[in-house]
């Protein structure tokens, strides 16, 4: 199969490629755990286009606090700027964690995510204040919708209120 | 990969059709003139030659009449699958504003409301225009109240306050709880999930597959289909060895189909519907020969408001206030049609004004007949605004003032003796004259809201063919059937519908003879 063979020659550059071509969660990125490349070599992947600027200090061993040292909520804040894959891949949080030792990566059920994020009551109640409504809440679902279906991993988060409702959230 | 599986389908279909399927169409052609198809004349399906998945009972759709089907059918004994193409269940009954109209109840009784099976079916047929099919709005009549209690007994919903809506003769709308359809159809889900039925949710149905005698024997499907990429998903067949329920609700989102049956239904139009409400399933089962019927009757919601997307909260205030509050034309200030109107009547009457309505109530109706929450989302989104006075309020619609606040005083003086002299408006009991501040008021313009047709079905839920006969292996029930509702569906009336032929499907699909 076409896939195994470029999985054994370029496994890597390979996947970041796939991963724009499919376009779905379902594809986690196992090349890279399987590559050994550090999650902040972001040259391991991304081959093609530089993804940060020149000026940009080196990232290759850094992790996601080592991020935050500079990124911070109010300076120049690094939500939505990449997907949250890599946010869980630089705090530590590798492939394998959510999806399992797979060869085949599936999508991930909502109930991986609460085992460390926690109840989704809990987290309702931290963003109650949010405006224009709370967005971990809902009269149709209540705190029970698919976290997959705003926050993706492997592609740009989504608003998915937005296909019936005007609430402006920016979703990490 | 998926272009192996297209490859190996394709020619598995055309040694099919050389061998087995293509000698069985010759021998039912030869041998009489009947059309082998229950419904149409065209050949039987080319069956796979392995099924992926085997069920009694195949359900299309996640909303109220599916998973009512899905839960009767698994109670008898089936086996089932609910296929959803949404990544979430629910559909259009999630975004429902959850009333749910019967005759004869508890909270009507304790309301003092008289009512009766009878009466509810006359409104139905009167705002129907008679063109209901009477069978079936007898069979919604006589059996919603069943309904309501099994949803109540054996899902525990809760309905807490009765509510009034157009065309209807009394109060018979049970509103739920969280004044949502969600506390009915994710109480649904639950119980299915709980007794093991199997929900697929992104299962998007490609085509329903007839043997030979044009019986519906299973379908083919694209599982991991990602809405709305029809390039997504990954071809399956799932044999019904019993019967497929069709409940895939109506198409108020498919501008194109809308447009074929109302060419005035265009893009500019919104709609209240979730996006995944389109007609393909409904045109699936055309092609698999079942009738259609009435499809150009599609309502328009006249209680929604132009400055919000979607069904919004502005009808969550509207509807509520209609016999409490006026209806005014801002360009005159003056009413124009009767509030407690149907939907069709007023939202014809809206339209014809060319320009949006103002529906108003004063802190008495306001205060006691708007739920809470409704009221602050709509005043948050500036959908709904609040005066302290009618000055300020004609003023902010730019209304001739005076002309407006005679037609105020006009229409507390017909509260006052209870009788509506110019347009005929019921006036409730415990309604008062519009005079306590502050008054609040919003604008409102039609939306694509419910499509009244849809398949033929009898009273057992059997979708008709174009034979006029049932197709066996095939219910329906829901939006996506016709007849029920006639020229007009009565506000409250989709939940007795679907969930009274939801059941009556799943009950009879349980209970067909299997074919292998």
């Amino acid at each position: 199969m076409e896939r195994k063979k470029n999985l054994k020659i370029a496994a890597v550059l390979f996947g970041a490629v796939l991963l724009v071509i499919v376009g779905t969660g379902l594809w986690a990125a196992p090349k890279l755990a399987a590559s050994k490349a550090k999650p902040g070599d972001c040259a391991a992947c991304h081959v093609d286009k530089k993804v940060l600027p020149e000026t940009h200090s080196d990232t290759k061993t850094m992790d996601m606090k080592a991020c935050r040292a500079c990124h911070t909520a109010d300076n120049m804040n690094l939500s939505g700027k990449f997907p949250a894959g890599h946010t869980h891949l630089l705090s530590g949080v590798d492939c394998a964690a959510c999806h399992g030792k797979t060869q085949k990566p599936e999508e991930v059920p909502m109930d991986k995510c609460v085992t460390c994020h926690g109840p989704t009551a809990k987290l309702a109640e931290k963003t109650k204040e949010v405006k224009p409504t709370n967005p971990h809440t809902s009269p149709h679902y209540g705190t029970e919708l698919d976290c997959n279906l705003c926050h993706k991993q492997h592609a740009k988060s989504e608003n998915y209120c937005a296909q019936c409702h005007k609430f402006n959230f920016k979703v990490p | 990969m998926k272009e192996d599986d297209v490859e190996k389908k394709s020619i598995s279909r055309r040694n099919f059709l050389k061998t087995a399927g293509g000698a069985a169409a010759i021998a039912g052609l030869a041998s009489s003139g009947i059309p082998m198809m229950a419904g149409s004349a065209q050949a039987a399906d080319a069956l796979p030659k392995k099924w992926d998945e085997t069920y009694d009972v195949v359900v299309i759709g996640s909303g109220f009449a599916g998973l009512a089907a899905a839960i009767e059918a698994k109670n008898a004994g089936a086996s089932v699958a609910l296929l959803e193409k949404m990544p979430v269940h629910g559909g259009n009954s999630v975004i429902n504003g959850g009333d749910f109209c019967a005759p004869g109840t508890k909270l009507q009784k304790e309301n003092g409301v008289e009512d009766s099976a009878e009466l509810m079916y006359k409104d139905m047929m009167k705002a129907g225009m008679y063109l209901n099919h009477p069978e079936l709005a007898r069979t919604v009549a006589d059996n919603a109240k069943d309904a309501l209690e099994w949803t109540e007994s054996y899902l525990g919903c809760r309905y807490v306050k009765l509510n009034f809506h157009g065309g209807h003769s009394v109060k018979r709308a049970h509103g739920t709880i969280n004044q949502s359809g969600s506390e009915v159809v994710n109480k649904e889900f639950a119980k299915a999930k709980e007794i093991g039925v199997k929900i697929m949710p992104r299962t998007k149905l490609v085509k329903f597959l007839s043997d030979k005698k044009g019986r519906i024997v299973g379908v083919e499907v694209l599982k991991g289909y990602r809405f709305p990429d029809d390039k997504s998903g990954k071809t399956a067949f799932l044999k019904a060895k019993k019967a497929v329920v069709l409940t895939s609700g109506g198409f108020s989102q498919d501008i194109a189909l809308r447009q074929v049956h109302d060419p005035r239904l265009t893009d500019k139009l919104g709609s209240t519907n979730h996006p995944g409400a389109t007609g393909e399933v409904l045109l699936a089962a055309c092609a698999s020969g079942a009738m259609d019927v009435q499809m150009d009757w599609i309502q328009l919601g006249p209680w929604t408001s132009p400055e919000e997307k979607g069904f919004g909260y502005v009808p969550l205030f509207c509807e509520p206030l209609v016999g409490y509050g006026l209806m005014v034309n801002p360009k005159t200030g003056k009413r124009f049609f009767k509030e407690t109107g149907n939907r069709k009547e007023r939202a014809d009457a809206i339209l014809l004004l060319g320009n949006p309505a103002i529906i108003m109530g004063d802190a008495y109706a306001v205060n006691k007949q708007v739920v809470p929450h409704a009221l602050k989302g709509g005043l948050g989104n500036g959908a709904i605004k609040k005066f302290d006075s009618l000055d300020d309020l004609a003023k902010a619609y730019d209304m001739p003032v005076d002309a407006f606040k005679e037609q105020v005083a006009r229409w507390n003086s017909f509260v006052e003796k209870r009788k509506d002299d110019d347009l005929g408006c019921m006036i409730f009991k415990d309604a008062k004259p519009t005079l306590q501040a502050p008054f609040y008021a919003a604008r409102l313009w039609p939306k694509v809201h419910h499509t009244m047709g849809g398949v033929v079905i009898n009273k057992d839920a059997q979708v008709i063919g174009f034979n006029m006969k049932p197709i066996p292996g095939l219910y329906a029930a829901g939006e996506v059937t016709g007849g029920v509702h006639g020229a007009v569906r009565l506000g409250g009336v989709a939940m007795a519908d679907c969930l009274v032929f939801g059941r009556i499907a799943g009950k009879n699909a349980a209970k067909e003879k299997a074919w292998s």
